[in-house]
């Protein structure tokens, strides 16, 4: 059975080769999806045209972190319950998110946090775990959480987040930013072991590590600035 | 002697570090940095007229050499700067944002109404 009371929120940018085939495959499990293209300069914008998704379309390229907040927005509108932010290289499995929204039914959660070192990290190179730990550390240590993996695209959560949330950094610091949020407005939140699949296409995708000294430093530049 | 420019200079490089990215965006904040900009302009006119002047004040504070001393006016004064003009930058950028994103969601809702079920 379709789940109709939850609602997917994908930030793409240049995904043409992929967005299309990971859209169709979730649509038939969740009836409300949302794409929000940042700018692509590929065809992404008529391969989501072919589906059945909500589109969402930057004029300009904003950063990831920047299609998450019009995602969420424009997704407090529809008739939903439960938010998702899912990554368009397919790297996301939809059997990870069912489980998610069960532990958000049981209402003592407000949101469900991904976590790869729980789970099976399938095919991840040495330097890449490396960073991840690193900037696990980092984060643990200015937000003031617990958790396992702080850099991971797969979360869930309830509506009252959803309401609430607003992001500033357009960029890949949103990752912090996010649970900066949770430690402030003190969420109850729960990780779970996901599995994500590194495919040659989403390593070729994913960010070079010298972006982790960009997220350091604009995450202290913010704190102090605050 | 040495030891005092050391730490007025530590001191002023730590306090424009921080007036930047903390201070607020008031209008005595701003007249601040037009003040300092003046008083650097000041400083480089009577410096290229009398150019034995920098080392003067130089010996005064500790440091070898007047142009020393300029040099780290103008570092200080340069980091001053980079920071301000980032901070300008990402308040712009957020800005900017802004607008993109009403203009997104504007156009989506309208779309939205005829959505194929």
């Amino acid at each position: 059975m379709k789940d109709v009371r939850t609602v997917l929120i994908i930030p793409v940018y240049n995904e043409g080769q992929v967005i299309r085939k990971v859209v169709t495959n979730a649509l038939k499990h969740f009836t409300h999806i949302v794409c929000v293209n940042d700018g692509s300069s590929d065809n992404s914008v008529d391969e989501i045209k072919h589906t059945k998704a909500y589109l969402v379309d930057h004029p300009i390229n904003m950063g990831q972190g920047a299609a998450l907040q019009t995602g969420i927005e424009f997704a407090r509108g529809l008739p939903v319950d439960y938010f998702v932010t899912f990554d368009a290289d397919g790297q996301h499995r939809i059997a990870d998110v069912k489980q998610m929204i069960k532990e958000l039914d049981r209402g003592d959660i407000d949101i469900v946090l991904g976590s790869r070192f729980l789970g099976k990290a399938e095919g991840i190179t040495g330097s890449k775990k490396a960073v991840l730990k690193l900037a696990i550390a980092f984060t643990n240590l200015t937000t003031g959480l617990h958790l396992t993996d702080t850099h991971n695209g797969l979360r869930t959560f309830n509506r009252k987040v959803a309401e609430e949330v607003q992001m500033t950094m357009s960029d890949m610091s949103h990752a912090s930013e996010i649970l900066e949020i949770i430690a402030q407005k003190k969420y109850r939140y729960k990780e779970i072991p996901v599995t994500i699949e590194y495919t040659d296409y989403s390593r070729s995708k994913g960010q070079s590590i010298m972006n982790a000294v960009n997220i350091g430093f604009d995450t202290l530049l913010r704190k102090m600035s605050k | 002697m040495r030891i005092i420019i050391q730490l007025v200079v530590i001191i002023v490089a730590l306090g424009v570090v921080i007036a930047a990215i903390a201070g607020k965006q008031t209008h005595s904040a701003k007249a601040w940095k037009k003040i300092a900009l003046c008083i650097l302009s000041l400083v480089m006119i009577v410096a290229v007229l009398f150019p034995n002047s920098t080392n003067v004040v130089a010996h005064m504070v500790g440091v070898g050499r007047g142009a020393d001393l300029l040099l780290y006016i103008l570092t200080l004064a340069f980091i001053g700067y980079v920071i301000n003009s980032y901070l300008r930058e990402q308040r712009d950028r957020e800005i900017l944002h802004k607008l993109a994103r009403r203009l997104a969601l504007y156009e989506a809702n309208i779309k939205k109404k005829d959505h194929k079920k």
